[in-house]
């Protein structure tokens, strides 16, 4: 049923105000659980797509990461010392510690760089039908996931290969997960809907991406520095994620409480200022696509 | 709320595009929107009331750029009415411009599951009915080929068929039947009957044979307005007299 005036969705029952904050929190997972088939669908197609096209889609998919592990481990095999002042335990782990730092910023500049122009890829989508638009971030995020998973699985199958050990802090893997698509997801809203009306957020993007990999923690390690540089690391979210992922792969350690949780804060705030955001552009999107 | 039989009720419904001088304009209103308005507005549809009772079907009729498809866009809940209300129960299928919302790439089987998902059906529900779709279609093994080999009639078919075993209570039918061949055209003309026993239509067209023949109202819409509402005979009568008397308005795609 439909119920609208004035452009606002008429909601019949009464709700008192702390109901109402509650669904609105709940709502984009609500939403995504209704439109479960569209996004097992679409999702399905597009690895489809990627996997079928090529007769070895899947050996591509695995070789790129392998040949960039294998890479590192040449260049850095020789280095005794990680980035965090850590005594490397055998020749491989400075290779293994930037290559889990790469797979997040990887995952990261993906989105970064396709989220401006996703809605206009699917826009004969938005344009007719009752298509749920916010749903497409949520599809590319997933799909981009399938293949840090597969960069993960190489990473840990390298790791237990090369130098034989493997550590118990992996079963946390899906606490660093699960917050790191949350981010993904609302930057990808944000963008997307920004996207959809000025190609600059394209070009800004393409501009921002290469700059912040150095800005970020990928090839070395921010516990060479001051504190007070060391805090304002942490404002650029993927130094938390980059961490967290280092210690609970490479480094086989806890990460740091405070890191963690200022990590699930930014997460949270991204993903719910994504959605606030594209909800609110939703129907000039509509109009403009 | 009204009577229980009526499925949609519009009142003094309008709808205003935003115009942006140019793309920048545009960014701007998303960013400081909230500060300043960059656009101007143009009203396609200014002010429409009307109820649908559930088994009626009910023509729109009006010249290129009236409003009625804004009208029946919002009626599918794709645009956002700018003011008045509106209130549709049941499920809709949108007919709207068949087959243009295919993905090209993909498959004819790749799209009707997206397409039956994006109009509310279940995936085991799709599955069930896949074979039937196909049939009605008459697409064969066309069906993993991708969109981009179909024919526009191909195209239409198949969205066609898959809004026919939607099992919706209102359907909409925009003027995208015109391209199917004169068999599949009877087909769905025979379809769309037998729909009306249970369902709601919702019907647009140019040809006045398809308005009399399957519709017992016709609602005449005018420079975003309603001009008539009544038999279709009457209606259609006074819209073609209309059509030869008063000259293509030019200026009726200003913004105010």
């Amino acid at each position: 049923m439909l119920h609208i005036v004035d452009g606002e969705v008429v909601v019949t029952e009464k709700r008192r105000a702390l109901t109402r904050l509650l669904r609105w929190f709940g709502e984009p997972m609500r939403s995504a659980w209704h439109h479960r088939d569209l996004i097992m669908a679409i999702l399905r197609r597009e690895l489809n797509e990627r996997f079928k096209g090529s007769m070895a889609g899947w050996v591509w998919a695995i070789v790129a990461p392998f040949l960039a592990l294998a890479t590192y481990t040449i260049a850095f095999s020789g280095v005794v010392k990680l980035p965090n002042q850590v005594e490397a335990t055998s020749q491989f782990d400075y290779a293994l510690f930037i290559f889990g730092g790469l797979i997040a910023y990887s995952f990261f500049s993906e989105m970064a760089f396709r989220g401006p122009s996703l809605l206009h890829e699917y826009a004969h989508f938005i344009k007719q039908t009752m298509f749920p638009a916010e749903m497409l971030p949520i599809i590319s995020t997933l799909r981009a996931t399938v293949y840090v998973l597969i960069g993960l699985v190489v990473m840990l199958a390298a790791q237990i290969a090369l130098t034989g050990t493997i550590h118990w802090t992996l079963i946390l893997l899906p606490l660093w997960l699960v917050p790191f698509l949350a981010f993904l997801i609302g930057m990808t809203w944000f963008l997307s809907a920004l996207g959809a009306f000025t190609r600059d957020a394209a070009y800004l993007m393409m501009t921002l991406a290469p700059i912040l990999m150095f800005a970020t923690p990928v090839f070395w390690s921010i516990d060479g520095f001051s504190p007070t540089v060391r805090l304002l690391m942490y404002l650029n979210p993927l130094t938390g994620f980059i961490e967290i992922i280092r210690h609970l792969t490479v480094l086989g350690t806890l990460p740091r409480l405070p890191v963690v949780a200022w990590t699930l804060m930014l997460s949270l705030v991204s993903f719910y200022f994504g959605f606030w955001f594209f909800r609110r552009q939703r129907d000039r999107i509509a109009d403009v696509i | 709320m009204s009577s229980s039989d009526t499925v949609i009720r519009a009142r003094n419904l309008g709808k205003a595009y935003q115009l942006y001088a140019n793309r920048s304009e545009w960014s701007k209103q998303v960013l400081f929107g909230a500060f300043h308005t960059y656009y101007r507005s143009f009203w396609a549809l200014k002010d429409v009331t009307f109820e649908v009772k559930r088994g009626e079907s009910v023509a729109l009729i009006g010249r290129n750029g009236c409003g009625k498809s804004t009208l029946l866009q919002v009626i599918c809940g794709i645009l956002r009415p700018t003011r008045g209300e509106l209130w549709v129960r049941g499920r809709i299928a949108p007919v709207l411009a068949l087959g243009s919302t295919f993905d090209l790439e993909s498959t004819g089987r790749e799209n009707v599951m997206i397409g039956g998902a994006v109009l509310g059906m279940r995936r085991p529900e799709v599955l069930a009915k896949f074979d039937s779709i196909v049939d009605f279609a008459g697409v064969g093994e066309f069906i993993d080929q991708p969109i981009k080999h179909y024919s526009t009639g191909m195209r239409a078919r198949l969205a066609f068929a898959l809004c026919a075993h939607l099992e919706a209570d209102i359907l909409i039918v925009d003027e995208a039947l015109a391209v199917g061949d004169a068999a599949f055209q009877r087909k769905c003309m025979d379809w769309i009957e037998g729909f009306r026993e249970h369902g709601t239509l919702l019907f647009v067209s140019h040809a006045k044979a398809d308005v009399m023949r399957l519709c017992r109202r016709a609602i005449w819409i005018d420079d975003g307005r309603i001009r008539e509402d009544g038999k279709p005979v009457e209606v259609v009568r006074s819209y073609a007299r209309a059509m030869e008397t008063e000259p293509d308005d030019m200026k009726r795609f200003t913004a105010v």
